[in-house]
């Protein structure tokens, strides 16, 4: 017999208490780590996408919030929309290289998907897109489907399957498939920008803008001389991840707290737990003092029950949380209910610091929360607390 | 039975409580108790026999007075020297048996082994010899629960011997069991003190208070001299 085995014996003994503060601290380790996971996983994936957007300046609605920016940097949709003359206004600037994007989102295979509209010459130019499978298109008034390669393999499409789209549910058959890019470009299907604003009735309207630039040296002047010619709102891709980042680090400091306050929860289940088991557990607090138990060995006893709850709670908590992150931001991003956790990629996940801290977070948590009930055990005297047990 | 005491106690007082609630429960006691004798604290229920052999226990501290155990002032020692005192040289027998209800039979007699000077390898061992010495090997992995009231007695003498220390001091050990099971407890006490130890008992039980070589009897706090008797044998 020692004092561990002796621990044990003490937690598992009631196994209901056990299960139900072991939970506790599970629960609000996981909700912790998952939120922390996929905010990570968040920034990660907002940064190599705007890495690999591949253009100098995005130019974009003006008064454009924070948010849609974000959904330009990770390629998805964006609520305004700009009038097509504006692309005219812009290719006519000098040392401008300018693709016009038509964002739609609709549904394929059940998954929410995007649907971009391009200028086929120029985005191919623009993109360095190449053909894997099929053929790209052959006009801007083509009514064909290109998928990115990601694209095909999750939603099970190949050349020849048509998919329906707009309120008519048109149906449009897949012509080609684009080797991998490692961008968003794999992750969504085009059609010709004609196509789409026809099918979307969208005729006359883009999305946004991207640009390239002759001289990067003149970054500002282009900026300036974009914005001055129509209304507009120019940004460098830099400014764009900067912007997204800030707003994510908000939502990440956000998420963190709402762990936290779950994580105080589950530690004040803990020192419930423990004060529970002092106060059922006198009687026999106070025969281990007759036995020779000293007062630092019932208190370590406690705080190690206190700790074990901390250690298993927190490695489950890890396991719960980091799966979650994985599961629900894959079908977060599936559905497409929350732009902000639509970037979140299983890999990112998996951060050993993130797991080894998290559970150490969570064995001193527990710890701290036993010190109290630890405490009030260890200064009973023997009778006290035998005639009182 | 040797002569010099192993327990001696001068002019103890315990009250209980603060301000004007104060209960006196004992008042002036002094005793003497040889080693190797076999003592009873007799007296009425609420008489403070239990709180005398709770203080010489170390369990409690005196309001005023000494107490030595082999000629040491327990009453000058910290907490963490009392609980030292306890692993060592006492073991404690309870009317209620106050076995540890989460641990077998076994673990009951090796968890008092954590806090003694029983060396690890050889705890298992003792804690097997002292169940058989009980006659209860054959329950070494039950539970408190699954024991009948003299077993959990037995274990809990058991309990008490594996330190190996100088006295026990039981609390109405036989208080709560039938006449066959009594029987039973008090055959093993009996053979325990011929094996040397010292034992002090509070106790109802006549017969037994008239196998004592020392009796004390304890009224409203006080030691009744007249009932009080030493024996030679």
């Amino acid at each position: 017999m020692n004092t561990i085995k002796f621990v044990f014996s003490n937690i598992f003994r009631s196994k209901g208490r056990f299960i139900f503060t072991f939970l506790g601290i599970a629960i609000g380790m996981a909700s912790f780590v998952a939120l922390l996971s996929m905010g990570g996983s968040m920034r990660g994936e907002v940064t190599r996408q705007a890495e690999a957007l591949g253009s100098d300046i995005m130019i974009m609605p003006e008064n454009i919030c924070v948010f849609n920016q974000i959904s330009i940097v990770t390629g998805d949709t964006i609520s305004e929309l700009m009038q097509y003359e504006i692309f005219d206004d812009m290719s006519a600037i000098e040392g401008l290289t300018v693709i016009p994007h038509l964002m739609q989102k609709t549904g394929v295979e059940g998954m929410s998907s995007v649907i971009g509209g391009v200028l086929p010459a120029e985005t191919k130019d623009f993109r360095d897109w190449e053909i894997e499978k099929g053929e790209y298109f052959s006009s801007n008034e083509q009514n064909a489907i290109v998928l990115g390669s990601d694209f095909a393999i999750t939603r099970g499409l190949t050349i020849g399957d048509t998919i329906p789209l707009g309120r008519d549910r048109e149906e449009l058959t897949v012509i080609g498939i684009l080797k991998p890019t490692s961008s968003n470009d794999d992750a969504a299907m085009f059609m010709p920008l004609a196509t789409t604003q026809r099918v979307f009735e969208k005729e006359g309207y883009i999305s946004y803008m991207s640009a390239r630039v002759d001289d990067i040296t003149k970054m500002d002047y282009f900026i300036a001389t974009i914005e001055a010619t129509a209304n507009v709102q120019a940004s460098t891709d830099k400014q764009l991840l900067g912007n997204a980042l800030t707003i994510l680090g908000s939502v990440n400091m956000t998420l963190q707290l709402i762990a936290i306050v779950a994580l105080i929860a589950a530690a004040f289940g803990i020192i419930n737990t423990m004060m529970t088991a002092v106060y059922e557990r006198r009687r026999e607090i106070g025969i281990l003092q007759a036995i020779g138990a000293k007062r630092s060995a019932i208190f370590k006893i406690f705080i190690l029950e206190s700790g074990l709850y901390g250690l298993f709670g927190g490695i489950a908590g890890v396991a719960i949380g980091l799966a979650t992150s994985v599961f629900a931001g894959e079908y977060i991003s599936k559905i497409g209910a929350n732009e902000l956790l639509k970037g979140v990629r299983p890999e990112a996940s998996f951060d050993l610091w993130l797991i080894l801290s998290a559970v150490a977070f969570s064995l001193v948590i527990s710890i701290a929360a036993g010190l109290y009930p630890a405490w009030k055990a260890s200064k009973m005297t023997p009778m006290e607390a035998i005639n009182n047990g | 039975m040797a002569n010099k005491s192993i327990i001696k106690v001068e002019k103890l007082e315990k009250i209980y409580g603060k301000g004007t609630v104060k209960t006196h429960a004992l008042r002036n006691i002094s005793i003497s108790i040889p080693k190797g004798s076999f003592s009873c604290l007799i007296g009425k229920s609420g008489h403070g026999k239990s709180t005398l052999l709770n203080l010489i226990g170390g369990l409690d501290r005196p309001t005023d007075g000494k107490i030595y155990i082999e000629g040491i002032d327990i009453t000058k020692l910290n907490n963490s020297q009392l609980a030292e005192l306890r692993a060592e040289k006492i073991g404690f027998v309870f009317q209620f048996f106050n076995l540890l209800p989460n641990l077998t039979a076994l673990e009951n007699i090796q968890a008092s082994m954590m806090w003694g000077k029983t060396p690890k390898n050889d705890q298992s061992t003792k804690a097997r010899e002292l169940l058989d010495m009980v006659g209860l090997s054959d329950k070494a992995n039950s539970k408190p629960s699954e024991l009948s009231g003299g077993q959990q007695q037995r274990v809990s003498i058991a309990r008490a011997l594996a330190n190996d220390p100088s006295i026990l001091l039981m609390d109405e050990p036989t208080g709560n069991l039938d006449s066959e099971s009594e029987e039973e407890v008090l055959k093993h006490i009996f053979n325990i003190h011929k094996s040397g130890k010292t034992i002090v008992i509070v106790t109802h039980n006549n017969e037994l208070a008239k196998k004592a070589d020392l009796l004390f009897e304890i009224r409203d706090g006080k030691l009744n001299n007249p009932k009080s008797k030493t024996r030679t044998k």
